[in-house]
């Protein structure tokens, strides 16, 4: 990932507004470079059009959603933005799941529940 | 021919509450011994009800049920600060959501899961969706009660 001197751009894309929340709360943190937030989206159709639109350095993507879920997602996202960082952050707990996210183009995948520094070592490695 | 939960299965879920309430919120939660919830047996469902749909190599349902105040507290230890019902609404399907997630290390991805939806009249909603009986597992947090209903068979 390229690091200069602008802001990296984030998007949180989840279908539950308490976890986007809590997201978006948690990268202010100091361990984290400064990161902007891109946008807000409850399911993957909305995630692609925003992400055609603010073209974000990093993703979290959850993969159960409402229209599109997270893995045509993904695949959509990966054509388009190749350099962007997506890390899936699902409840989903199945290998075969995180590997197929994998094949399609996420970088890195935390399973639901989370605490804060999960999240936080996460999103650490993903920006490496 | 629909096969019913065998015990194991069940434990799985009582797996879930357990991690997920010391991950989210860093505190215990006590689950208590899961029984079958007979047609017409106490109430148990609460003032907000998750509703996750079960498809693929099983079939039926997962439903989180909790009161209000139970939920409001999880919100404080999430950091949220708007305690609407949409807020209720959200973290209770949320909930739903991540438990039957993770029964998908037990049960692998066969378990179909969909987005969560929320239930006002849950016992309706989860009768028509598998023919065997649906198992409780009631939990104490922080004082409060819930519980979790597991409506499941194999296909």
């Amino acid at each position: 990932m390229r690091l200069n001197q602008r802001p990296l751009s984030m998007m949180i894309v989840d279908d539950s507004t308490v976890i986007r929340n809590r997201i978006a709360r948690l990268v202010s943190n100091p361990q984290l470079p400064l990161i902007r937030i891109a946008g807000l989206a409850a399911n993957g159709e909305v995630a692609l059009q925003m992400a055609r639109e603010t073209r974000p350095d990093l993703i979290t993507m959850d993969l159960t959603m409402p229209n599109m879920d997270g893995e045509a997602c993904i695949e959509e996202i990966a054509r388009f933005l190749p350099d962007a960082q997506i890390l899936v952050v699902s409840a989903l707990s199945d290998k075969a799941t995180a590997l197929r996210a994998i094949l399609k183009g996420a970088h890195g995948f935390l399973h639901k529940p989370f605490t804060d520094e999960e999240l936080l070592e996460s999103l650490v490695e993903l920006i490496a | 021919m629909n096969i019913p939960l065998r015990p194991q299965d069940i434990e799985v879920f009582t797996e879930a509450i357990t991690h997920y309430f010391n991950a989210s919120t860093g505190e215990k939660a006590s689950v208590r011994s899961a029984y079958l919830l007979e047609r017409g047996g106490p109430v148990i469902w609460n003032d907000f009800n998750g509703l996750i749909e079960i498809s693929g190599d099983y079939h039926g349902s997962v439903c989180f049920s909790a009161p209000r105040a139970l939920l409001s507290h999880v919100l404080l230890k999430m950091g949220e600060s708007v305690f609407t019902d949409e807020r209720h609404g959200d973290i209770v399907g949320e909930i739903a959501n991540t438990l039957s997630g993770r029964a998908r290390r037990h049960f692998g991805e066969g378990l179909g899961i969909s987005p969560p939806r929320l239930l006002e009249y849950p016992s309706s909603g989860i009768e028509a969706m598998a023919h065997s009986l649906p198992y409780a597992i009631p939990l104490r947090w922080h004082g409060y009660e819930a519980n979790l209903v597991v409506h499941l068979e194999a296909c």
